[in-house]
């Protein structure tokens, strides 16, 4: 099951090509060695290596959606900025179609500004033009439907209401690549159905999608395919159906 | 069929930007680096009473304070026609460059979120921060045309002059910006140590007194640092344009050519550590 998945038959092209990616970070410890070793030995600075992506190979084609599982720490989000371009890779490749676009819980724009200045200000920033953002403001805004509130600063938001900030601000360009990672699992029920249609609608112009989920049903719904990940490296890799029986026999 | 590369194509995710390609991307993204201070700016003072009087009000208080202190309690004129002038006009182009600076220290540091939600190229966050400052340094235009007026001064046609003194200005402040940002990135102690460095500077650089006077022979190092500190003869540019004080010219020529160097030294220094920003 550790084999990456065949490339769909037939002449579709890749959007999205991983090749034994890893990735390590330094992390500072809770406890910091003291100043005088700090200066005697950079090395005893308190830092660990964490290596939370070791191995990692998959290709995925367009109009492909792959769900990704794994148990809390399994380097799920970390393989998700990598891929993004927002994480640095310690080695191994990752070779894109088009930029992608991650949405994620963490990504907070600009807490005191309102929801309706973080969409517009999100757009300028992923490159519309001011006269594009004008343009298209209302129906971005429209489609949050959060009413009077998006005039209220973000960080008065619960996630929820954030999750739909940033969700339109992430599909604004129908992206080609569309890495969300669990951010839509806040959403009620009514703006999931209305994500999942843009969704679709983005896959269905020959894009990407990859998503992080713990929960496996919203997995099934948005993907075929899944992707198990424990430890930083893939433990299954297939349709959805079979990683998903996988993942729940394991625990 | 078996020609078909299904990977023909792709390229790296954080593939490098030439350095035209990067501008190209920083030109197509210049509105968000007029609208993101302006969101900063307009949020400042949105929880006072007296709201965006503020932007007045401080610089002119500011003054007031100098007022006081130098015209009241001190009576020192300390050779300078006009010291009041001279003084508003030192101060606020030199917390121009200091605010630009220390700012930049923080534009890395505090976006955190912002970069990893979004990709953009990292430059346009120290942009963003010394575009604020140059809109906040409108505020203080102000207040040194109110005392130029109110002292006697005036306003003269020399003020045509001003866009030219503050894109100077400004690649001083760009440049030492992209330098702050990087440096307090890879070393957060930096936050800490540049509002010293600038206590420091305020000192020798001609800004509450005029510094070319102690500069003479019997202190070589100071002059020739007074000489190579671009941020002196910037602030005589600016005292030029709103009071006519003498220029040194070839001075201020070494100090347009400091500051260019200083921008595309700092623009590299900052886009070559482009991919370790926002790591967390």
């Amino acid at each position: 099951m550790s084999e990456p998945a065949p490339v769909a038959e037939g002449h579709t092209p890749l959007s999205l090509r991983v090749s034994d990616v890893h990735i390590d970070y330094e992390v500072f410890g809770d406890r910091r060695a003291g100043l005088r070793s700090r200066f005697a030995d950079r090395n005893a600075s308190g830092r660990s290596l964490v290596h939370a992506v070791r191995g990692v190979s998959f290709d995925v084609t367009e109009g492909e959606s792959v769900g990704v599982m794994g148990s809390n720490g399994s380097g799920k989000s970390t393989l998700l900025a990598a891929i993004a371009g927002v994480l640095p890779v310690t080695s191994g490749e990752i070779l894109v179609a088009d930029e992608p676009k991650l949405m994620g819980v963490g990504g907070a724009l600009i807490g005191s500004a309102s929801g309706y200045r973080n969409i517009r200000l999100g757009c300028l920033a992923i490159g519309m033009s001011a006269d594009e953002v004008d343009e298209r403001i209302d129906d971005l805004v429209a489609f949050t439907e959060l009413g009077d509130a998006i005039h209220r600063p973000l960080n008065t938001y619960s996630s929820g209401m954030r999750a739909r900030v940033y969700f339109v601000v992430a599909t604004a360009l129908t992206p080609r690549i569309l890495l969300i990672d669990e951010a839509l699992a806040v959403g009620d029920r009514h703006f999931r159905r209305k994500s999942r249609e843009r969704i679709a609608e983005i896959i269905g112009a020959a894009g990407t999608l990859l998503m992080v989920n713990h929960s496996l049903g919203e997995l099934a719904n948005y993907c075929e395919r899944g992707i198990w990940l424990e430890q930083g490296e893939i433990r299954a890799d297939g349709p959805m159906d079979d990683v998903v029986a996988a993942y729940s026999v394991d625990d | 069929m078996s020609t078909f590369d299904p990977a023909a194509g792709l390229r790296p995710t954080d593939a490098t930007l030439s350095a035209r390609a990067y501008l190209q991307a920083l030109w197509r993204r210049r509105d968000f680096a007029v609208a993101m201070p302006a969101e900063t700016i307009r949020s400042r003072h949105q929880n006072t009473f007296l709201g965006n009087v503020w932007h007045l009000g401080n610089p002119l208080l500011t003054v007031g304070v100098y007022l006081i202190v130098f015209g009241g309690l001190l009576g020192a004129d300390r050779g300078i026609d006009n010291y009041l002038l001279w003084l508003t006009v030192g101060v606020f182009t030199y917390r121009l460059t200091s605010s630009s600076v220390l700012g930049g220290s923080t534009a890395i540091t505090s976006n955190q979120g912002l970069m990893r939600a979004l990709k953009f190229p990292r430059a346009l966050l120290p942009i963003s921060v010394v575009i604020g400052e140059i809109l906040t340094f409108g505020f203080e235009l102000a207040a040194i045309a109110v005392v130029a007026v109110a002292t006697g001064q005036g306003l003269s046609s020399r003020l045509l002059a001003l866009p030219f003194v503050l894109a100077v200005h400004t690649m001083l402040n760009l440049g030492g910006a992209f330098i702050a940002a990087r440096l307090s990135d890879g070393f957060r102690d930096m936050q800490q140590i540049i509002p010293f460095l600038f206590r420091l500077l305020q000192f020798v650089s001609g800004v509450m007194y005029p510094i070319g006077r102690y500069a003479d022979s019997d202190h070589a190092w100071l002059h020739r640092f007074v000489v190579w500190n671009p941020i002196v003869h910037i602030l005589e540019m600016y005292r030029w344009v709103f009071m006519a004080a003498p220029v040194d010219v070839p001075a201020a020529l070494l100090s347009i050519g400091t500051s260019a160097a200083v921008l595309v030294f700092g623009f590299r220094f900052f886009v070559a550590a482009e991919h370790r920003y926002g790591r967390p």
